[in-house]
């Protein structure tokens, strides 16, 4: 019967299409408005690196002095001194760990004519490529002991690559940068995580946008005194001058750790609270607050980095798909109420009020499909424009078969719930009053 | 017009009015608070930055591949302001570190005592010209800087601070809230033994933060005059001059020298659209879906009203037969119309509310003021009377000849 049904209900969609294409319509935007908001919600909040994500970890220090300190409150900077992080990467805690900072800057043009390539990236410590697992289209990361050497050396991503070179293997290369040489080792491949995790405080384009080009060891960045670009936040007085500025409370610097396993992160609070101590005792940290260490999804908790505007878009869509169902509700009994007696007619030949639901159900399930066909495209445009119009997602997300499902799901049990009342009108319907003439 | 025979039809048969109803308070309630967070964002991003005529002005920044040197910084800015003032178009030239609303640069807590725990963050505007004049800045009391006031310092070498300083209005009611005047009064910035103190010499009306914050913080500014080496220029042209004057700035300073730098400009028009532009996008968003949540809810109550005339052709006939005029028949469906309208905006407000309360707790909104709510109510009214007039001038043209016949 189901298919008989269904054809019913296929047939009846044509039998009013003002009404139908009404329905349709109403019910695809209600969806696509939904799905679209909550897509991009969730590719915002989304877990870059769901496999390892809980093996990452950021410890957060606080240098803070006691001037207006209230026990409990949040540290004034996410990141940390240069001595702290020097200080954690010579600890060899956990089987990798890096320290991260932005910079930008400006590669030489091999001939005096041609213009300066304008590069932003990363300042980071051999083991980042490994830690968060990075593609290699060429070449691969530099050594440990390249990081102890100081050595001029840089990965380039993809896209930074083919800038300078095309589609050619750079690797060997030399380049210029801040006045320094640098030998290309590596190039990347296609890498976007979203949000880009590893460095959520940058300079060129925030959590959701842009992308780094360069990688530089971060003992060589040092060396050669190269900038940041990102936020430095100093407390007190600084010493002038490129080593006082190392010397300094300043917190300028973001760390990562990795651990074995879940349960090695004890091992490293440990080691941390004893680092704190340590440095208590030569007079640092005087608040003595809790030394915390955040894992990927829990950093991207504590940094609030889902905007509200995104969740207040996806509870508006969810309320618009509320009007959207209840309408729709109201087009299904004008449409049920004009069959009066065409169901009149079925019961007296038969059929049971069940089955009448199951008919006019299934009908409700066929407008929800040709919802949520609808509601599919409607439902990408919808992304596109908002994507675009926050310039705050590079990244759009893409039409994957959980968005697919999703919308048809929403569409088809949106419409059936819609269909509930009507349904169950129409199976009141009273064969003797319909069958009288008219 | 008798009201209670409507009331009691309506009563008789709940469906179709329940929906309605339904419908307008949910639009009501979603129409409301967008529409007032839609006004929020709009009241953000048009206010002033203190740059007076921003069509007019732009930003240069020479950002050298290979990093000079203090002497060196110092040879270039000057060589950069020859270049910049005598490219014709060019009004008025300032070496500074930073631009309102841009979202990039340095604050520094500031406190009128050093003995103070707190401190207030304020954009710290350092120029070695005149921001004032080139920004256009209101000078309230007191004077610009003087050449003699700038100070030459090489931050790698010392930490010798400027003696004097202009502030913003709003920062010096902050800080000095009961002083009428607080020129020469004194300014430290940071608290504390290494609090560096400086003087007030100035007010300007307004010149809002780099990041031109929703808050009281976006207000709150100082302007130090110290030549250091920053490397970033605003020029200010004359008007219509703008575009081409960036582009040829841009070409000149490119050959600067003497090793390759890269040039960036952005006009400060730009910059409070990048500035805003996640607060326009969202305003957009609720706009549109405003407009179709006022779209659907008609269109639900021109259906319904429509099946709702289809299911009562007879009584209408019948009653047209009795001697019921077409305008009788007009205002019998308008007044139900109201009824069912009035019972949903009256739901609706409550729920609009109550929206509103979920809103303020979980995504930091205000309270919906009550014009906003009278407004929602009013458009519902008109829409409702709108969508139903076509119905019912259609139900009011039904002849009665045919309408009573049975077939």
């Amino acid at each position: 019967m189901f298919k008989y049904y269904f054809m019913l209900g296929v047939r009846s969609l044509r039998r009013n299409p003002a009404l139908t294409a009404l329905m349709v319509l109403t019910l695809a935007v209600g969806v696509a408005a939904s799905v679209s908001t909550l897509t991009i919600l969730q590719v915002m909040s989304g877990n870059p690196i769901p496999h390892k994500s809980d093996r990452l970890l950021v410890p957060l220090l606080d240098n803070g002095s006691l001037k207006g300190y209230v026990p409990g409150a949040k540290p004034d900077d996410i990141q940390m001194t240069y001595r702290d992080a020097a200080n954690l990467l010579a600890s060899k805690q956990g089987p990798r760990r890096t320290v991260v900072y932005g910079i930008e800057g400006g590669i030489e043009p091999e001939r005096a004519d041609l213009p300066v390539v304008e590069v932003s990236g990363l300042a980071v410590s051999s083991d980042y490529f490994a830690m968060f697992e990075t593609p290699f289209l060429y070449g691969g990361a530099w050594s440990e002991k390249e990081d102890g050497n100081k050595a001029g050396v840089i990965v380039l991503s993809r896209l930074q690559s083919e800038k300078m070179y095309g589609k050619a293997n750079p690797v060997g290369k030399h380049v210029r940068l801040h006045s320094n040489d640098f030998q290309i080792v590596g190039v990347l491949d296609t890498w976007n995580p979203i949000p880009r995790y590893t460095h959520l405080l940058n300079g060129n384009g925030g959590s959701f946008n842009g992308e780094d080009g360069i990688f530089i060891p971060f003992s060589t960045a040092i060396r050669i005194e190269f900038g940041q670009s990102g936020s430095t936040t100093c407390n007190d007085h600084v010493t002038p001058g490129y080593q006082g500025f190392l010397d300094s409370e300043c917190t300028w610097l973001q760390f990562w750790f990795e651990s074995k396993s879940a349960s090695d992160r004890v091992a490293i609070q440990n080691y941390l609270n004893a680092y704190a101590g340590e440095q208590r005792k030569l007079g640092r940290f005087p608040r003595n607050s809790e030394n915390k260490l955040y894992n990927v999804t829990e950093w991207l908790d504590y940094l609030g980095v889902v905007r509200s505007d995104s969740k207040l878009s996806v509870w508006l869509s969810f309320g618009f798909l509320l009007l959207c169902l209840v309408n729709t509700v109201g087009l299904l009994l004008a449409k049920f109420s004009v069959r009066a007696s065409e169901v009149g007619v079925r019961r007296a030949l038969g059929a049971s009020r069940a089955e009448i639901f199951k008919q006019f159900l299934i009908e409700t399930a066929v407008v929800g499909l040709a919802g949520g066909l609808l509601g599919l495209p409607l439902s990408f445009l919808g992304m596109r424009i908002i994507a675009d119009q926050s310039a705050n997602l590079s990244v759009v997300p893409g039409m994957d078969w959980m968005m697919l499902g999703i919308t048809f799901l929403l569409s088809v049990s949106a419409s059936i719930l819609a269909g509930l009342l009507p349904t169950w009108r129409a199976c009141q319907v009273t064969p003797a009053l319909q069958l009288k003439s008219q | 017009m008798e009201i209670r025979p409507i009331f009691s039809a309506l009563l008789r048969n709940k469906t179709a009015p329940l929906l309605v109803a339904i419908q307008v308070a949910i639009s009501l309630a979603i129409l409301t608070n967008a529409l007032y967070i839609v006004n929020n964002r709009q009241a953000v991003s048009v206010r002033p930055s203190g740059v007076t005529d921003e069509s007019t002005l732009f930003r240069l920044a020479i950002i050298p591949i290979t990093p000079l040197n203090f002497n060196e910084n110092i040879a270039q800015q000057q060589r950069a302001h020859q270049i910049l003032k005598g490219i014709p178009g060019v009004l008025s030239v300032a070496a500074t570190n930073q631009m309102p609303m841009t979202r990039s640069g340095s604050t520094s807590g500031v406190a009128r005592d050093r003995k103070q725990v707190k401190s207030t963050p304020a954009s710290d505007y350092y120029t070695s010209d005149s921001l004032v004049a080139t920004l256009g800045l209101k000078l309230l009391e007191g004077r610009d800087f003087a050449s003699d006031d700038v100070l030459e310092s090489d931050p790698a070498l010392s930490n010798e601070y400027p003696k004097v300083v202009i502030l913003t209005q709003e920062l010096a009611r902050q800080l000095y809230p009961d002083a009428g005047s607080v020129i020469g009064k004194p300014l430290f910035f940071g608290t504390g033994n290494d609090a560096e103190e400086v003087r007030i010499i100035g007010v300007v009306e307004r010149l809002q933060s780099v990041g031109a914050d929703s808050s009281a913080r976006g207000e709150y500014s100082t302007i130090l005059p110290r030549r250091t080496d920053f490397a970033q220029y605003a020029v200010r042209t004359e008007p219509g001059q703008r575009d081409r004057v960036m582009k040829e700035a841009a070409e000149a300073m490119r050959k600067i020298g003497p090793a390759a730098v890269t040039i960036k400009t952005k006009t400060v028009a730009a910059d409070r659209s990048s500035r805003y532009r996640s607060d326009m996008a969202l305003a957009g968003l609720l706009v549109t879906v405003s407009a179709l949540l006022l779209l659907i809810t008609a269109s639900g109550i021109v259906g319904m009203t429509t099946l709702w005339v289809a299911q009562r052709r007879k009584q209408i006939g019948v009653r047209r037969a009795l001697g019921a005029r077409k305008i009788d028949i007009l205002r019998y469906f308008l007044t139900e119309n109201i009824l069912i309208t009035t019972g949903g905006i009256a739901s609706g407000l409550l729920l609009a509310v109550a929206l509103n309360q979920l809103l303020v707790s979980q995504l930091e909104l205000t309270k919906l003021p009550v014009n906003y709510m009278l407004a929602g109510a009013g458009i519902f009214w008109l829409l409702g009377i709108g969508a139903v007039y076509g119905p019912a001038l259609r139900a009011a043209s039904i002849s009665p000849a045919t309408a009573t016949r049975s077939a």
